[in-house]
């Protein structure tokens, strides 16, 4: 299985290129690096929560419109939470 | 790509007893395909207004020109977020354990870089019990 770092590399290089399909403008890639070293310079990582805090407790709806509960989930064993911005 | 490859784990992480859950602010609607075209086998949560991503102090605003630069890639938040202040989460892993403490964290800034799967499971092999 390929690392998802490689794969993800791979498609940045693409991406960036300004070519096929993208055409992604040196404009628009110089934005997109301000932004990202802007918010790495903000400190905004290490405000996270980290290993050792206490995990808030949520329930949210899933996919199919019910109610998920992580204490619940917890009961059953640990948990695995990622936060994903969006498939956009 | 990282919910691939959360999908490629999900056997073991489900095997250790253990579950995986993804957060977003996507809106159910969005959730529901992208989980069918993807095959998962995990839920995925609507973390509506990021109010959970907020308690994990995840959440950032968009600068004014990257959130004018993705409208005008037809990526409207307030669409697919309801999200009018076009902020976002920090992507991040947690690795939680019964007691609801983070026993694994990785989070980054840029977002174009994201833990292994791999790692994701070692964290979950440590725990005990």
């Amino acid at each position: 299985m390929p690392r998802l770092q490689d794969r993800l590399d791979e498609f940045k290089k693409s991406f960036e290129s300004g070519g096929a399909p993208y055409h992604t403008s040196r404009e628009a890639v110089e934005i997109m690096h301000r932004a990202t070293a802007e918010l790495k310079a903000s400190g905004a990582e290490d405000r996270a929560l980290q290993i050792g805090d206490r995990a808030p407790g949520f329930t949210l709806f899933n996919q199919d419109g019910t109610q998920v509960s992580s204490a619940d989930l917890l009961r059953q064993g640990p948990l695995v939470v990622s936060f994903f911005r969006g498939h956009w | 790509m990282e919910l691939e490859a959360l999908q490629e784990i999900d056997s073991n992480v489900r095997a250790l007893g253990a579950r995986t859950v993804v957060l977003t602010p996507e809106l159910e609607r969005y959730t529901r395909s992208l989980r069918k075209k993807l095959n998962l086998t995990f839920d995925i949560l609507t973390d509506r207004h990021l109010k959970v991503a907020e308690q994990f102090r995840l959440v950032f605003a968009l600068p004014d020109s990257l959130r004018d630069l993705y409208r005008s890639w037809g990526v409207t938040l307030d669409r697919f977020h309801d999200e009018s202040e076009y902020r976002l989460p920090m992507p991040a892993r947690y690795v939680v354990d019964r007691r609801g403490i983070i026993r694994g964290a990785d989070v980054n800034a840029d977002y174009t870089i994201r833990p292994e799967a791999a790692g994701t499971l070692q964290a979950l092999r440590g725990l005990s019990g």
